[in-house]
Order: structure tokens, then C-alpha cells, then sequence
């Protein structure tokens, strides 16, 4: 393609070559963060931390990453910042359309559908969003939905994305999911579920650099979104 | 309808057709309307965004695979993926038996996937290879076998559904999808079993595993196969081969779910945890040896 001649002015050190020189289309960036969802009989438990951050800074430490797309559904997305804002841009106006074309809001299986299609629509240059659905489904049964970045799914009782992913999920196994345990399997109240997510998120917060600063927790019920935030280390 | 583009815009009922057919035959059948049509678009409905690079083929094929073992390991995004399934034929129809771990790189992402897609009564499809990727060419081959039954008046067979399937993975061909399925039913023609694969590839068969641990599958498969095998020497079958797959690779596990096609549709026989098998087994081997 190119081929850089060196100049006869100046002696310079200039490389002669004739093979393409290729710029890395490199369009991604990783702005860290942990989301985690827990789903119970009645309710469903949405957090995630509140830092953005880029290569070693923290950009903001005041960034949400929860979006509540019905008032019984949020989405908690974790990655690329702009890929997540378009993904909610694109979500919303769907949701609107459905909801003008059929005088109701969407149901919260139909918005996880609905998720995974809008990512497989961009399976060849995806969305840098590692998705997390939470909601009410239409049996007022709390609902999680795990995602990866094209869209494959699935309803499970709890779950968690992105940086800190790995340190919460082993966490939510022994105390939500009572893997590895003897005792019989408890059913947790909401204010049970929230206190054990902010423990998630501390420990997550001490041995993940991006994640930190505040959680932000939606509690949604049948009768709406509570949010509560909880201040964790600056460091 | 008004000229768009030549008039202020007026916000009508065709606000309501973004992203729908009628933006693409406005979009497409009239040029000079495309004034307003392009906002209606949202992008180019029924087309896929690919990057602005040279070859995008290439450049999906490189970046974003979903592909086995650590062949992604240099990408940023990591995608799920399947990993042991297999299905054989018998006298009794077909047994399919699948594990049910996803990984994400090295990360187990779910021990719960369901790998048999169930697409309706009578069809069975498997997941292998990118999780997006069959989940989402299989529900849309759900969508193109209902519609062949409203237009036709009767069921597609297992050939027509997995040859349109293996028709759309071979137009996609070099963009770096990967699937290894197996389409599976009974049909007019008795029970079927073909195996269709992301660049194209259908075979029928009799006989078939997918996924990285296949080949601990087939090991136990190809030793105690035999046509006349009974119902519950099948399942045994089944479940023995994915419990020796999962043992021995890394990236299969978690749950073992079975299932048996017969002339009036498919069972789901059992959904077994690979650990409890592998006590079970352990206690039949001593059984055995002191026997």
C-alpha cells in the first residue's frame, strides 16, 4: 500500500519498505466494573460499583451502570462505556416501539430476548458490554439473566460481570447458591440479599484495581425500583 | 405518501415502521425518498454491522472467534462456549446427551447451559462450539421450519430443516462463526440425525460427538455401540460417554442432560450432575474388581 522513501534533504533514518503498513483498527477500550444481580421469590437485587476507569486511571468515580429499561427491568452492563450507552440507546427506543405498538410496557423474559438479539446483531463488530438483566417477570418472580458479549443467555438465580466477575460469582455460589455446603438451602429476604452484595462488592473492591469507590443497589419489587448506594475504598 | 426529503419532515404513522420491512422497501424501492427513509433504518434491518476495516471477513475471523480450546486467546472478548454433545441412532430412535458447561476463556461462565435446543415437539438441535452463535441460528431455523409448516400444511423433515441450516452457516462462511451442531428428529422418513457445522458442512449420520470433548465421547461411544442396544442401554450409553468427556476435558462439565426421540416427539430423560455419576461409577468399578 504505502512505501516510505527516505528523504534526500536530510540524512534521517528513515526505513524503506514496500510491504502495507497496517493501523490497528483497534476501536475498543475496557472501562472496568463489577455488576452482580440476585433474584428471589418476590424481588430481585441489582448492584454495581460506580468507577470508570481507563488503562491505570479512574476517569470518574460517579459513573452508573444501571439503567432501568421498564419499571420492573434494569440493565447492569459492564465494559466499554460507549458500547454500553448505545446499547441502551438502541434498548430504549425498541422498548418505546413495542410499548406505542402494543399499549404495554415489555415483559421481562420478552426484554431478555430482546437483549439477545440486539447483541447478536452485531456478532461481526460486537458491543463491549457484558450485560446482566434483572427484573420482575410477568409471574412477579424475580428474574436474573446472564449474558456474554454477543448475546448468548440464560435465566439463572444470580449473577455477575465484568472485571470483578470472578471474585463475586465464587462468593454468590457458597452463600447464594450453597454450593459446597451442608446446611439446607436458605430463602433470603431482600435486606438479607442487599447486606450480602455489599460484602461481595467489598471484597471484590480489595483485590480488583477497577473496581471501587460506591456501589449503587436497585431493590426491584412488584411495587418499584428502591436505589441505595454504599461507599466503598477510594484506592 | 408525501416525497420525503423534499418537504419539511412530517412525523406520521410511518414513524412507527423504524427498523421494520417497510423502512427497507422505502429504503430500497424508492432512492429518492431516502431522505427520511435512512433515519427510519436504525442501521440496515436483516444486514449485519461489520467494522469499517479493508476485509472485514478477516478481521472478524481473527478478532472475534468463538472458538475452542484457547484459539481466542489473544482477543479482548472472550465469547461462551459449548462443548461435549453427541447423539447416536438405535433400533429404539435417537439418544442425544449433552454437558452443560460454558467457559469464557479460562472462566467457567455457567455450569447450567441447556445444549439441547428444543425447537419444537418433534426437533431437536445441539449446541457446540459459539453459545450465540447455535442459540441464535438454531431459533432462527425454529422460525424458518414453522414457517415451511404454515405455508406447506405439514412438517418439515430433518433434511430440509438442517440443510437450511447448513445453507445460512455456508453464506457466513470465513466470518469466524463457529457451530457444530446436530439436527435431530423424526420424521416420514423415520428418525434422522445430521450434523451440520459452521462452514457449511452436513452429514447424516448415525453416529455422531461435537465439542472439544468429543473425542473422550467417541472413545466410549464407538466401544459399546450397537444398533439393537435396548432403551436403557442407550441412555446408559449416553450417559457414560459425556461422564467420561467431562472427566478427562476441562472445558465440559456440570450437568448431563439426555434425551430420546421417538416417533411421537422427543423425552427429556434425565438431567444428572457429572459428579454424582462419577461416585456412582467409582462404586460400580469396585463392585466389579472385588466380584
Amino acid at each position: 500500500m504505502g512505501t516510505l522513501m527516505a528523504s534526500t534533504e536530510e540524512s534521517s533514518v528513515v526505513a524503506t519498505t514496500s510491504l502495507p503498513i497496517e493501523h490497528r483498527f483497534s476501536p475498543y477500550d475496557f472501562n472496568g466494573g463489577t455488576v452482580a444481580a440476585v433474584s428471589g421469590p418476590d424481588y430481585v437485587v441489582v448492584a454495581a460499583d460506580t468507577r470508570l476507569s481507563s488503562g491505570y486511571e479512574i476517569k470518574s468515580r460517579n459513573v452508573t451502570k444501571l439503567h432501568a429499561l421498564t419499571d420492573k427491568c434494569i440493565l447492569a452492563s459492564a465494559g466499554c462505556k460507549t458500547d454500553v450507552d448505545q446499547l441502551r440507546s438502541v434498548l430504549d427506543i425498541r422498548g418505546k416501539m413495542y410499548q406505542y405498538n402494543h399499549r404495554k410496557p415489555m415483559n421481562t423474559p420478552s426484554v431478555a430476548q430482546m437483549l439477545s438479539v440486539t447483541l447478536y446483531g452485531k456478532r461481526f463488530f460486537p458491543y463491549y458490554a457484558f450485560n446482566v438483566l434483572a427484573g420482575i417477570d410477568a409471574q412477579g418472580v424475580g428474574a436474573v439473566y446472564s449474558y456474554d458479549a454477543i448475546g448468548s443467555f440464560e435465566r439463572t438465580q444470580y449473577s455477575a460481570a465484568g472485571s470483578g466477575q470472578a471474585y463475586v460469582i465464587p462468593f454468590l455460589d457458597n452463600v447464594i447458591g450453597n454450593r459446597n455446603r451442608l446446611e439446607e438451602k436458605p430463602i433470603l429476604t431482600a435486606t438479607e440479599v442487599v447486606e450480602l452484595l455489599k460484602d461481595a462488592f467489598l471484597s471484590a473492591g480489595e483485590r480488583d484495581i477497577y473496581t471501587g469507590d460506591q456501589v449503587e443497589i436497585m431493590v426491584v419489587t412488584r411495587d418499584g425500583i428502591q436505589t441505595q448506594t454504599f461507599a466503598l475504598k477510594a484506592d | 405518501m408525501s416525497m420525503f426529503g423534499m418537504e419539511p419532515l412530517v412525523i406520521g404513522d410511518d414513524i412507527l415502521d423504524i427498523g421494520s420491512r417497510k423502512a427497507v422497501d422505502r429504503y430500497c424501492g424508492n432512492k429518492a425518498q431516502i431522505g427520511l427513509s435512512q433515519d427510519l433504518l436504525m442501521g440496515r434491518p436483516g444486514a449485519f454491522d461489520v467494522p469499517n476495516v479493508k476485509d472485514p471477513a478477516l478481521y472478524c475471523s481473527s478478532h472475534f472467534r468463538s472458538t475452542c480450546g484457547t484459539g481466542d486467546a489473544g482477543q479482548e472478548i472472550k465469547f461462551a462456549k459449548g462443548t461435549t454433545t453427541l447423539a447416536f441412532k438405535f433400533n429404539g430412535g435417537i439418544i442425544v446427551s449433552v454437558d452443560s458447561r460454558a467457559t469464557q476463556g479460562n472462566y467457567i461462565s455457567s455450569q447450567t447451559v441447556k445444549k439441547v435446543i428444543e425447537m419444537n415437539p418433534y426437533l431437536l438441535g445441539t449446541m457446540a462450539g459459539g453459545a450465540a452463535d447455535c442459540s441464535y441460528w438454531e431459533r432462527r431455523l425454529n422460525l424458518q421450519c414453522r414457517m415451511y409448516e404454515l405455508r406447506n400444511g405439514r412438517r418439515i423433515t430433518v433434511a430440509a430443516a438442517s440443510k437450511l441450516l447448513a445453507g445460512t452457516m455456508a453464506s457466513y462462511r470465513g466470518y469466524g462463526l463457529s457451530m457444530g451442531t446436530m439436527i435431530t428428529g423424526w420424521d416420514e422418513t423415520g428418525p434422522q440425525l445430521y450434523y451440520v457445522d459452521d462452514d457449511g458442512t452436513r452429514l447424516k449420520g448415525k453416529m455422531f460427538s461435537v465439542g472439544s470433548g468429543s473425542t473422550f465421547a467417541y472413545g466410549v461411544l464407538d466401544n459399546y455401540y450397537r444398533e439393537d442396544l435396548t432403551l436403557e442401554e442407550a441412555i446408559d450409553l449416553g450417559k457414560r460417554a459425556i461422564y467420561h468427556a467431562t472427566h478427562r476435558d476441562a472445558a465440559s462439565g456440570g450437568i448431563n442432560n439426555l434425551y430420546h426421540v421417538t416417533k411421537d416427539g422427543w423425552v427429556k430423560i434425565h438431567a444428572i450432575d457429572v459428579n454424582d455419576m462419577h461416585y456412582e461409577f467409582e462404586e460400580e468399578k469396585r463392585n466389579e474388581m472385588s466380584s
